[in-house]
């Protein structure tokens, strides 16, 4: 009988999300009024935000009074052919997910209980922080207005996303319940553009110097020297994907020594670049264990501890490589000049003791440092310093928790790994330890202590500790769907709602959840792991801090 | 007057109280201790169980818990029993992360012990971040002198005297004996080989012909490269710093074309047993090859650890072969059962890595060189004896029995010295 209920109130709830689409977005001139309508029991409005972001909010008629802001991620702000498409940038999108579909359950179960949804396009794609901090900020006010028996707002978001809800949190706590930043980029974007950037640079030094990587014209002309830049990386790697066993060097690497390309297998330059720039060692279908064959043999081993961290590499340089394209175009547009700067950057410090790690893969120490040569060689990128100046005057993080704040990452994923949130958690460590200190003193003066409650959970989406599976002969199979842990934001829609549950008990009672509820939801979602003693490895822009 | 006086009062007892209660919150009470119990320690350890590596170092762990089992026979250590968590890493770098993060976040392990493996060591290092999770990694099983930077490796406590130190002492005895002759080294090309170069260099030795070789490349066709390449130079000495697979396949390799130089071997790929079980290639080959060691001879019964060792093998490691492996790991049982006596009662991640600063250069163990454990050195063994193999596989003393060299891993003198070792404490359990 139950099952039954459930079924019907998808039903409903999902045919109620369609019918929002078919909703008349407002034109500007119409800004911050609202236009709703009830279908299935599901109240959906519709509106644009006075800087002309298109809002979309929705509860259910039993609205329980707890209702979602939801933050997207970064969104391109051109049209790359087959990956994204600009006109869904704007798109306002109600819940979290690595596709439609998963974005679709997540919403329609948060709705089929009791809560509400809201989120907006913001006004702008790329990186629009600044900006969507305060259209978030006015869309809890006009959900609100039209919700007035809210009583708890949870904010999250996904990668950028999870960027923005950190930032809310920390400037605008009075507006929010509870925080729950997802495979959020943490600190400044500043780190993310170092990590994108270096891998960038790297394919560009290695593999193709005739990729600009920096220094885009505006508009239309920027527009072609990105894509033009996207399809000379997607060549590389696709040339680099077939020559991993061969060590075969693509045509375009003009840039390296013959005698180096003689010397050294071009899937040691991949994992250098990939090392060198941070990059995970573990991708979307290459766990770091497993290898073909009898687990004895030397075969084998090859396999894991020479191709294994090449072939990763390459997976994850296909996010990262192409994200530092529209990212440093993005920002130089944003601030008025390039802003990757590597002038100063000691690239054999980045690679630091995955020399020795990862030494079969790098085809021996004298094989490293001839690749570490050509890199100390090569044009490195200077940032226009005024430029720079307005890139780190953006809205960036103070590591502070005002707020019951769940974040949940992947350690080891492809875009935003782990070093992102354990930023966060160092940096709010340190602030606690600030806080206790100024707590003694103002309890010495007689004055009202300070709060000195932590108010982090950080919840790991560990990869399965095995998944590489072999073709019969005997390569791995890199057609499967990504392994959940790996690709960027790749969590389930049992994994979302469990983490919106948690969210919202933190916003009911005003604080983290006890670890025994957080595990029971945790379990039931699978792939979660709720541990204070996991450290994940910082990025290289905050380890050489 | 009297009421302000007492809410004064009052506002500055909370306010003792309520700073009190901020300093207890840092300090941890004992039965907060990861791993630690009224009446048990856990310790885990990584070690290649199965996989390429597993013949020979898939004995180091099993033969630590044996000596543990010794110990919790006789009472354990201040009143705890050791109990050990054994992981396969199977010599992997990402397996080993994927265990050492098992063993502290599942299994809850006070310490880690023994870990297995340069490579293996940086990355659980570097990936698991045990410095800044104060965890602590004792008794590495690794030579790789760098584990002794206390800025980088905070929690890191190697054991084994470095290869840059190995490397210096063969340097010069090298020079010492085969002036003249014409000298190659193989040499790993990775952190195990640049700590090798780092103490050739130190001892001045020059080679005619240097051989690199990338660590899983190593196999019965490369090594046929080796020996042209020693042949066309005429090499009459030929130093192998690599690991044992290395060493099998140059020496049959070069038995079969016929060429029979004075082989010399790095401690690492000279370990007859495992030669023997991993390999074609027989032991008798090894017959007058000359190496170097920290450790007595697995085969010396007339030493008394390792007659001791040898006991405790028959009664808690039931069917092992007692060889350098099982050597290795129970000495390493030995020294954390040092330190966690060390360490007192009262036990705390810190307590016992301060234990072994303040005391770990007097721990009774089985290696003939000293300990060089202090408040500014985490150096453990300092030093080698030189030995050549005979027909059997057992190392014998070049010169007179306990003659040991000890030195630094950086420009320091060798110095040869007739050191004491520890005595055997009564029952082998310490004191």
């Amino acid at each position: 009988m139950k099952r039954t209920f459930k079924a019907i109130a998808v039903g409903f709830t999902s045919a109620a999300l369609v019918a929002l689409s078919l909703v008349v977005v407002p034109t500007a001139a119409q800004a911050n009024t609202p236009v709703c309508a009830t279908v299935g029991g599901i109240k959906s409005c519709q509106g644009r935000t006075t800087d002309g972001a298109v809002y979309a909010l929705q509860a259910p008629l039993n609205f329980n009074g707890t209702a979602f802001l939801y933050s997207k991620g970064y969104r391109p702000m051109i049209s790359i052919p087959g990956r994204s498409d600009v006109a869904n940038s704007s798109l306002a999108e109600q819940a979290p997910g690595p596709d439609a579909a998963t974005k679709v359950a997540v919403a329609t179960y948060l709705l089929s209980k009791g809560y509400g949804v809201f989120s907006s396009g913001f006004s702008k794609a790329g990186w629009n922080t600044d900006s969507a901090l305060k259209t978030n900020v006015e869309l809890i006010g006009i959900w609100k207005k039209e919700f007035p028996n809210t009583k708890k707002i949870v904010a999250w978001g996904e990668s950028g996303g999870g960027f923005m809800t950190q930032a809310l949190a920390e400037n605008h706590s009075n507006l929010i319940d509870a925080a729950v930043p997802l495979c959020m980029v943490g600190g400044s974007v500043e780190a993310a553009l170092k990590m994108a950037g270096d891998a960038l640079w790297g394919i560009k030094t290695f593999f193709d110097p005739t990729i600009k990587g920096g220094g885009y014209s505006a508009g239309t002309a920027g527009v072609v020297e990105q894509l033009t830049d996207i399809g000379k990386i997607a060549a590389a790697l696709t040339s680099l994907s077939g020559a991993v066993a061969t060590g075969a060097w693509p045509a375009t690497a003009t840039a390296v020594p013959a005698a180096v390309k003689a010397a050294v297998p071009s899937r040691s330059a991949v994992t250098l670049v990939g090392q060198m720039a941070g990059l995970p060692p573990i991708s979307a279908n290459i766990d770091g264990v497993s290898g073909p064959g009898d687990p004895a043999s030397l075969p084998h081993a090859q396999f894991v501890l020479g191709a294994a961290p090449a072939i990763a590499t390459l997976q994850n340089m296909q996010d990262a490589a192409i994200l530092g394209v529209l990212l440093v175009a993005d920002l130089e547009g944003i601030n008025g000049g390039r802003v990757f700067d590597n002038t100063k950057t000691d690239y054999e410090a980045q690679l630091g003791d995955a020399k020795a790690i990862y030494n079969l893969a790098l085809s021996g120490n004298d094989a490293a440092d001839a690749l570490l040569l050509v890199l100390k060689g090569a044009p490195r990128d200077a940032a226009d310093p005024a430029a720079l100046t307005k890139l780190r005057a953006m809205v960036s993080h103070k590591g502070v928790v005002n707020v019951p704040t769940i974040a949940m990452t992947a350690p080891f994923e492809s875009t935003t790994p782990g070093g992102h949130v354990q930023w966060l958690i160092n940096a709010n460590k340190a602030n606690l330890e600030k806080a206790k200190t100024a707590a003694v003193a103002a309890i010495r003066a007689g004055k009202p202590r300070p709060s000195t409650t932590n108010n982090l959970m950080v919840i790991w989406n560990f990869p399965p500790d095995k998944y590489t599976t072999f073709t019969s002969a005997g390569l791995p199979d890199t057609t499967r769907p990504a392994a959940n842990g790996t690709k960027h934001c790749n969590y389930t829609a049992a994994q979302l709602t469990a983490m919106a549950e948690i969210g919202a008990l933190a916003a009911a009672t005003g604080k983290l959840p006890n670890t025994a509820q957080a595990r029971i939801l945790m379990r039931k979602a699978g792939g979660l792991s709720f541990d204070r003693d996991f450290e994940a490895a910082l990025l290289k822009f905050y380890a050489n801090e | 007057m009297i009421g302000s006086f007492r809410k004064k009062g009052l506002a500055a007892a909370s306010a003792v109280i309520a700073v009190a209660g901020l300093a207890l919150t840092s300090v941890p009470a004992q039965a907060s201790v990861p791993g630690v119990t009224a009446n048990s320690v856990k310790l885990g350890i990584t070690v290649p169980m199965t996989g390429i590596a597993a013949p020979g170092y898939s004995k180091v762990a099993p033969a630590m818990k044996a000596y543990f089992d010794y110990v919790n026979a006789n009472g354990g250590i201040n009143g705890r029993k050791i109990q050990l968590v054994i992981e396969d890493d199977r010599y992997l770098p990402q397996e080993a992360v994927i265990k050492t993060n098992k063993l502290i976040l599942r299994d809850k392990v006070f310490a880690i012990v023994g870990a297995l493996g340069t490579a293996n060591n940086l990355a659980i290092n570097s990936r698991v971040r045990l410095g800044a999770r104060g965890v602590p990694s004792l008794f590495v099983n690794t030579g790789f002198s760098g584990f002794a930077d206390k800025k980088k490796f905070p929690t890191i406590f190697p054991l084994f005297s470095s290869y840059a130190m190995e490397a210096k002492i063969m340097g010069n005895y090298i020079k010492e004996n085969f002036a003249g002759k014409k000298i190659g080294l193989i040499v790993q090309n990775d952190d195990f080989g640049v700590d090798a170069l780092k103490g050739f260099a130190a001892s001045g030795v020059k080679f005619d012909e240097t051989i690199k070789y990338v660590s899983g490349t190593q196999s019965p066709a490369t090594a046929l490269t080796w020996v042209q390449k020693l042949v066309a130079a005429k090499i009459e000495v030929v130093y192998l710093f690599g690991v044992t697979t290395a060493t099998a396949a140059a020496v049959g390799v070069a038995a079969q074309a016929g060429y029979r130089p004075q082989w010399i071997f790095g401690s690492v790929g000279a370990d007859a047993t495992t030669i023997q079980t991993a390999t074609t290639v027989p032991v008798a080959l090894l017959n007058g090859a000359i190496s170097a060691s920290f450790m007595p001879d697995a085969a010396d019964t007339s030493d008394e650890y390792v007659k001791f060792f040898r006991e405790v093998n028959a009664e808690y490691n039931k069917g092992v072969t007692f060889d350098n492996n099982v050597l290795v790991g129970m000495n390493g049982g030995m020294m954390v059962a040092n330190a966690l006596k060390a360490a007192g009662r009262n036990l705390t991640r810190a307590g016992l890595m301060a234990a072994i600063e303040s005391k770990g250069s007097t721990f009774a163990s089985a290696a003939l060189v000293p300990l060089a454990y202090s408040s500014t050195s985490r150096v453990g063994y300092t030093g080698y004896w030189i030995g050549k193999y005979n027909a059997t596989g057992s190392l014998l003393p070049i010169e007179a029995k306990n003659v040991v060299y000890t030195t630094d891993s950086g420009n320091g003198p060798v110095v040869k010295t007739t050191t004491k070792r520890p005595a055997l404490p009564p029952k082998g359990l310490p004191q």
